[in-house]
């Protein structure tokens, strides 16, 4: 029974994969930055529904929180920017490798240091074989 | 022009991290719809003043486009909702590199069979041998995190003497 949760962790990798090939030819015809727009605003709609609906938490939260902690979205749009404009040049498997060194690399980083509210967590060998490990499969790939 | 494309999304990958990071802390205090809906939001806003002052394309080609291309925002929520359904049950290490698996072997068959009119590439050795290395590389991060976990849960000289005066 457990085996179908793994599957479903599974799936949503897929679906990033699949959004990054479809977004990018959607790219091709409006442009990149307005595929990007699209994104952002059929989200902001989806989550807007959902959140009416589902909502446990505490949105005016967001008018007291720290400012860096609502940068969220400005980085999510470099990052799907880059895979809509990537994509059509490399292709998907490249694409998405590159993006899941960066988030390696970077995610090492902020637990190494506790930035942004994170629990600090030293770098170990492990990691840092998986980065290398991971950087020769994009050798291999592209 | 290939290489400039994959540093680009290099940084894209380290942004998306920082994203996470940024998201997690806001969602402890704020809720986990609530933070996505900001992110969606606030990229929204940033992304009109980029279109009004830089955009080249055609929003209003969006209205145009095949329905299939516009359904890739369902993608986005799909990834988000799955991820929530599978972490409670798996873990988040568990269902991160399952995640990422999921992504990286979608990716490449994609390429292969050159679906969605993207780019065609075939899977030959050299991707296979690249693939070996994505697990070797997945079965890494799985350790290194376990370790790092597992140093975390282990009482520190203070809870020690928390439990000793109990």
């Amino acid at each position: 029974m457990r085996y179908i949760y793994y599957l479903l962790a599974l799936m949503a990798g897929a679906a990033l994969s699949f959004e990054g090939a479809i977004y990018a030819e959607l790219g091709k015809s409006v442009g990149q930055i307005e595929t990007s727009f699209y994104n952002f605003l059929m989200g902001t709609v989806i989550m807007g529904l959902l959140l009416l609906f589902f909502g446990k938490g505490d949105l005016p939260h967001v008018l007291k929180a720290p400012k860096w902690s609502l940068l969220g979205g400005v980085l999510g749009v470099v990052y799907l920017t880059s895979i809509v404009v990537s994509v059509p040049f490399v292709g998907v498997g490249t694409t998405m490798v590159a993006v899941i060194i960066g988030q390696m690399i970077m995610s090492m980083v902020i637990e190494h240091y506790g930035w942004l509210g994170s629990e600090r967590t030293g770098v170990n060998k492990e990691k840092v074989l998986a980065v290398l490990s991971m950087t020769v499969a994009l050798l291999l790939i592209n | 022009m290939g290489l400039f494309m994959i540093l680009f999304t290099l940084i894209g990958g380290i942004t998306l991290s920082a994203q996470s990071s940024i998201n997690g802390a806001l969602s402890r205090k704020a809720g986990t719809l609530e933070t996505t809906f900001l992110t969606f939001l606030t990229g929204t806003l940033f992304l009109v003043i980029l279109i009004l002052f830089f955009g080249q394309g055609d929003v209003l080609g969006l209205l145009n486009a095949p329905k299939w291309q516009l359904s890739a925002a369902f993608l986005g929520t799909a990834y988000l909702l799955l991820t929530v359904m599978a972490v409670p049950k798996i873990g988040v290490i568990a269902a991160n590199i399952a995640g990422i698996a999921g992504q990286l072997v979608i990716g490449i068959i994609i390429d292969h069979f050159g679906w969605f009119n993207s780019l065609h590439i075939e899977l030959d050795w050299k991707r296979m041998l690249a693939l070996v290395f994505m697990v070797i590389s997945l079965y890494l991060i799985y350790k290194g995190n376990k370790r790092s976990a597992e140093a975390k849960a282990k009482p520190t000289g203070g809870e020690r003497i928390l439990v000793q005066e109990q």
